[in-house]
């Protein structure tokens, strides 16, 4: 995991500092004439924004996890989960389950009619590459990042040979099962094409077998187990057709299929959740110019017993988005770059609860995004986006940061960084439209988070490496959306909360000749409250956490790498967690997580065989989802995949 | 620890022996007073029982999990007393995980769980003998289609053995309940059914259906000894000797988009209390109204004055042995609602915070 800070340049660093004697490290991060050469991700604008991009690593390890399990682990993010493979629901830094935008390939794929998405249907095989955004994005990334963002990508591999195939089964002791089967294929077309692409299908049943009796551990705390099946399968397939001249063609699909049955062994009593998504992505990167066009269909249909008459939601997404960069560069080090880019989205929605009517949508946004680099001490970006919504218009969404460096050595590098920003969500389509309880004339929410931050990179030796990063923010989402009980559930622009807290982070690398060891660990402290009064009874509410937010949240990952071998553990914490607004009745209590895997890698001539065993939920901790059933108990998982690589 | 068991064992020799309650026999912490049933947020399934005396503000909340150190797995749907136990229904949002917790009434010291898969959506519980409840459900719900696609049934709950004897089967969406003599009167909710159902206590069985009208809802046996039912929009006086409707009245208000609900009579058996609400259109659907009283004399009903000027939401109930009126009001369902209680002239006394949403009200001595 590197800590995305502003262009760092560690070659141009060594040489300025003219210490050849000093051993310098190899980063990740581009330089600016690196970055220029075609479009910019909108990430490079987030400067004094948190900022952090999970590795290929961990991507792998986690081929068999859903984004929610992952996700859990990255403090401060908390999830709203009704059990495990069933709905969860995301807390970023104290926010709702829809302050938090996930974008796939640019494109942001919440479910339009909550506007959020569920966690548990997007496995981590969905993607290749993931940054997590901490904090009000809402001028780089659009509606719905008040909290956070998460950035799913799929990336062209040009640098393979030959075609590359995978199979991987995982059998877990709870009746889990899962398999993937994938290729990834590299073509160099007539003289100037290259063709590269993936194609993966993977499919999981899950049954969290933990027997019918409820689950009661020695502090007297009992849960019950609910009786579930949940089927996922899913598609990925990404072409992409480089040309020579660096113009990129891209189509990346993904087809998800999630059936939820709630006592699946008794027809009558039978609860089924089936969500679909066809989510396709075309772009064309010409030059500096990004052409994107995408078309997302989301279908919910829940039913009970046969099934035979479900409530039904149909959703259909159709958008187009221009995008060109601009570039002033003096040198590497010192230059200004300006996105400018617009998109304009059609929604058409058949929502059972909207009178069964055809409901129509048209948004667009307009952005530029500008950002300047000083030196290597000092970068800074101003964002600016506009929001058009049919019906309203959100707020202009602003936003501001700066990073200097203030301190460097040949070993540590102190950089302070703050931004404010603007943030906005438009509302969902249920709450616009929902017969009734809908409200047309309701307002976007608008955030205004203000933060601070400090890393401090300490490199003493090529062997080991450590960072160390604090954060602070100040988030205030104005215009909350409530269902309120006392309009029989209308739906209305009353609350007023306040997001706050502080992050810390550790990171600490080994490296030797044998091998590698990392430690990571997050510590987050939130405070999430209501703060303005709005009905006789909310003087009740005023001021206390908000549910289901942990205040303290402590994660870590430890891994060890030697030889063959690798051992990972994950471990997290999370506080009580209060389950009513004013806090009456008994809290969740906290609890503790650890997971852990030992691999295997075996080498067979060119290909790869991975045998893993995986402990989840290795302390046996017994904690209630939202339902206040059991969520799963320990379990053992064996999980082998084969790496197939073509001989060349 | 060791104390109460020793007080589960002392109190269980003493239940063999007898049914009536020694005189000698130490205090128990839920003898008296009011237990409040709060049915919690669905989803989550926490309803709770609560305790308050019948002075002062203070609730004793949780009560199951306080003596239990556990808790109850679902919202809650009822509670009664057949002598000294306690029977608490447990509506689970998942079909197939109700239940129903019996307890020491006098200690609420677990008795007896009627496990997940014997009992789905019960309702309401009364007590019909010294060893017999009547728990009505709604059996497995459908999709809102077709909501209550199931025939309802009464679970006839045998005390002494803790087991559901036997189900009698009733019309779809079978709720209030009352007995009168040997006889249950089975009323029920939403399903569009148009009788009562007659249930003979010493048979367990349907003896006769009595037509009334849509959803059927029993209000109670007034000082002149008739069944006061609520169907098919109108009240009606239902001679239980001959099972035949005597009178049939339409409350009337100058505001004809109002409906009335949570209807109970008061302790003297003469008057009937009920709330009376509309969701106004045209002020974003709040919910409006207040709470109105009739005489069971009454030979026109007009919503003209109200009883008291405000509505609740989570129901209301009449303190036999005080006559006082006790109201749920419900902030809403993630927070604690509070139990607004009057004099039957409706006088306010005063309000006691309990737990979520106060819906139903037991009166113990």
């Amino acid at each position: 995991m590197v800590r995305r800070t502003p262009p760092v340049l560690v070659s141009v660093f060594c040489i300025i500092l003219g210490l050849q004697t000093t051993v310098c490290f190899a980063q990740k991060e581009q330089t600016l004439c690196e970055v220029t050469v075609t479009t910019i991700r909108p990430e490079r604008f987030m400067i004094g924004q948190k900022v952090k991009d999970i590795d290929s690593t961990q991507l792998a390890q986690n081929r068999f996890t859903t984004l929610a399990n992952f996700l859990q682990f990255q403090s401060p993010i908390a999830f709203k989960s009704y059990g495990a493979g069933q709905l969860a629901t995301i807390s970023f830094r104290g926010t709702s389950s829809s302050h938090t935008a996930v974008l796939w390939n640019g494109v942001n794929i919440n479910f339009p009619s909550l506007g959020q998405s569920d966690f548990s249907t997007l496995p981590m095989s969905g993607f290749d590459e993931m940054t997590i955004q901490y904090g009000s994005a809402a001028s780089c990334v659009g509606t719905d990042a008040v909290g956070g963002s998460i950035l799913l990508r799929s990336v062209p591999k040009f640098n393979q040979t030959g075609l590359q195939a995978i199979a991987g089964v995982s059998a877990e002791s709870s009746k889990n099962y899962a398999g993937q089967l994938g290729l990834r294929f590299y073509y160099p077309m007539a003289k100037n094409w290259k063709i590269s692409g993936k194609t993966l299908f993977y499919v999981s049943g899950i049954r969290n077998n933990f027997g019918n009796e409820p689950i009661q551990n020695r502090k007297g705390a009992q849960y019950p187990v609910e009786p579930m099946q949940t089927l996922q399968k899913g598609v990925v397939q990404d072409i992409y057709a480089l040309h020579s001249n660096g113009n990129l063609f891209s189509l990346n699909a993904w087809i998800t299929d999630n059936s939820l049955t709630i006592q699946p062994n008794s027809l009558s009593m039978r609860e089924i959740t089936q969500t679909r998504a066809q989510r396709y992505v075309l772009s064309y990167n010409v030059g500096k110019t990004l052409l994107r066009a995408a078309y997302i269909n989301d279908v919910l249909d829940y039913g009970k017993a046969d099934n035979t008459n479900p409530s039904h939601t149909d959703i259909d997404r159709y958008l187009f988005r221009v995008e060109h960069d601009f570039s002033w560069i003096k040198s590497c080090e010192r230059g200004t770059n300006l996105k400018v880019g617009s998109e304009v989205t059609h929604y058409t929605a058949q929502v059972d609860g909207y009178e069964k009517e055809l409901k129509t949508e048209n948004r667009a946004d307009f952005y530029l995004l500008l950002r300047y680099q000083h030196s290597l001490r000092f970068s800074s970006s101003l964002n600016l986006r506009q929001a058009l919504v049919s019906g309203f218009n959100p707020p202009f969404t602003p936003s501001l940061g700066i990073d200097y460096r203030v301190f460097s050595s040949s070993t540590d590098r102190l950089n302070l960084t703050t931004n404010i920003a603007y943030s906005y969500r438009v509302p969902t389509l249920n709450e616009r439209y929902w017969v009734n309880l809908g409200n047309p004339a309701l307002q976007p929410e608008v955030g205004f988070n203000k933060e601070i931050g400090a890393v401090w990179k300490r490199r003493t030796s090529e062997h080991f490496h450590q960072q160390y990063s604090i954060n602070a923010f100040h988030n205030l989402i104005d215009n909350w959306t409530y269902w309120n009980p006392d309009k029989n559930y209308k739906v209305e622009n009353l609350q007023q909360v306040l997001a706050k807290g502080i992050e810390i982070e550790t990171s600490h690398r080994v490296i030797t000749a044998a091998g590698e060891a990392t430690a990571q660990f997050q510590y987050a402290l939130t405070h999430s409250s209501q703060q303005k009064v709005y009905g006789p009874y909310t003087q009740d509410i005023l001021g206390k956490q908000l549910i289901y937010v942990p205040r303290h949240s402590l994660s870590g990952t430890l891994g060890v790498t030697s030889g063959a071998w690798s051992f990972t553990v994950q471990q997290l914490y999370n506080s009580a967690r209060y389950i009513t607004f004013d806090h009456s009745g008994r809290p969740f209590p906290g609890y503790y997580l650890m997971n852990a895997w030992a691999t295997y890698q075996y080498k067979l001539k060119q290909h790869r065989l991975h045998f893993q065993l995986q402990g989840n939920n290795l302390t046996n901790t017994l904690y209630p989802n939202l339902k206040k059933n059991a969520m799963p108990m320990r379990s053992v998982s064996i999980n082998v995949i084969f790496i197939f690589n073509q001989k060349k | 620890m060791k104390t109460n068991s020793i007080l589960v064992a002392l109190f269980t020799v003493s239940l063999l022996t007898s049914c009536k309650k020694n005189e000698t026999e130490p205090l128990q912490p839920y003898d008296t007073g009011v237990i409040v049933v709060n049915a919690g947020n669905f989803t989550d399934n926490n309803g709770t029982l609560s305790l308050i005396q019948r002075t002062g503000q203070t609730a004793v909340t949780d009560i199951f999990q306080k003596e239990n150190m556990r808790s109850i797995s679902g919202g809650l749907s009822g509670y009664a007393e057949v002598n000294d136990k306690g029977i608490i229904l447990v509506d689970n949002s998942t079909a197939g995980k109700d239940a129903i917790e019996i307890v020491n009434a006098l200690t609420f010291k677990a008795v007896a769980t009627i496990p997940a898969g014997e009992i789905e959506n019960p309702r309401t519980v009364i007590k019909v003998s010294e060893t017999k409840a009547y728990v009505s459900a709604w059996d497995a719900t459908g999709d809102f289609s077709n909501f209550y696609k199931n025939p309802g049934y009464i679970a006839v709950l045998d005390l002494t053995t803790n087991k559901i004897l036997k189900k009698i089967t009733v019309q779809n969406g079978a709720e209030s309940l009352v007995l009168v003599g040997n006889e249950v009167y089975v009323g029920n909710t939403g399903s569009g059914k148009t009788v009562l159902t007659v249930i003979d206590i010493t048979s367990d069985a349907v003896k006769q259906t009595i037509e009334v009208g849509r959803n059927p809802n029993i209000i109670g046996v007034d000082a002149s000894s008739k069944l006061w039912v609520y169907a098919g929009g109108e009240l009606q006086k239902i001679n239980t000797s001959s099972k035949t409707v005597e009178n049939k009245l339409k409350i009337t208000a100058s505001n004809a988009s109002k409906s009335p609900s949570s209807f109970v009579l008061s302790a003297n058996k003469a008057t009937i209390y009920y709330t009376f609400s509309f969701y106004d259109a045209a002020d974003n659907y709040v919910q409006k109204g207040e709470t109105y009283s009739f005489s069971t004399t009454s030979t026109a009903i007009e919503a003209k004055i109200p009883f008291i000027n405000r509505l609740f939401s989570g129901g209301l109930a009449v303190d036999p042995h005080t006559g006082d009126l006790y109201a749920g009001l419900v902030p809403s369902y993630k927070q604690a609602g509070y139990v607004f209680r009057y004099k039957a002239n409706g006088t306010f006394i005063d309000s006691v915070k309990v737990e979520i949403a106060p819906s139903k009200f037991f009166f113990k001595k």
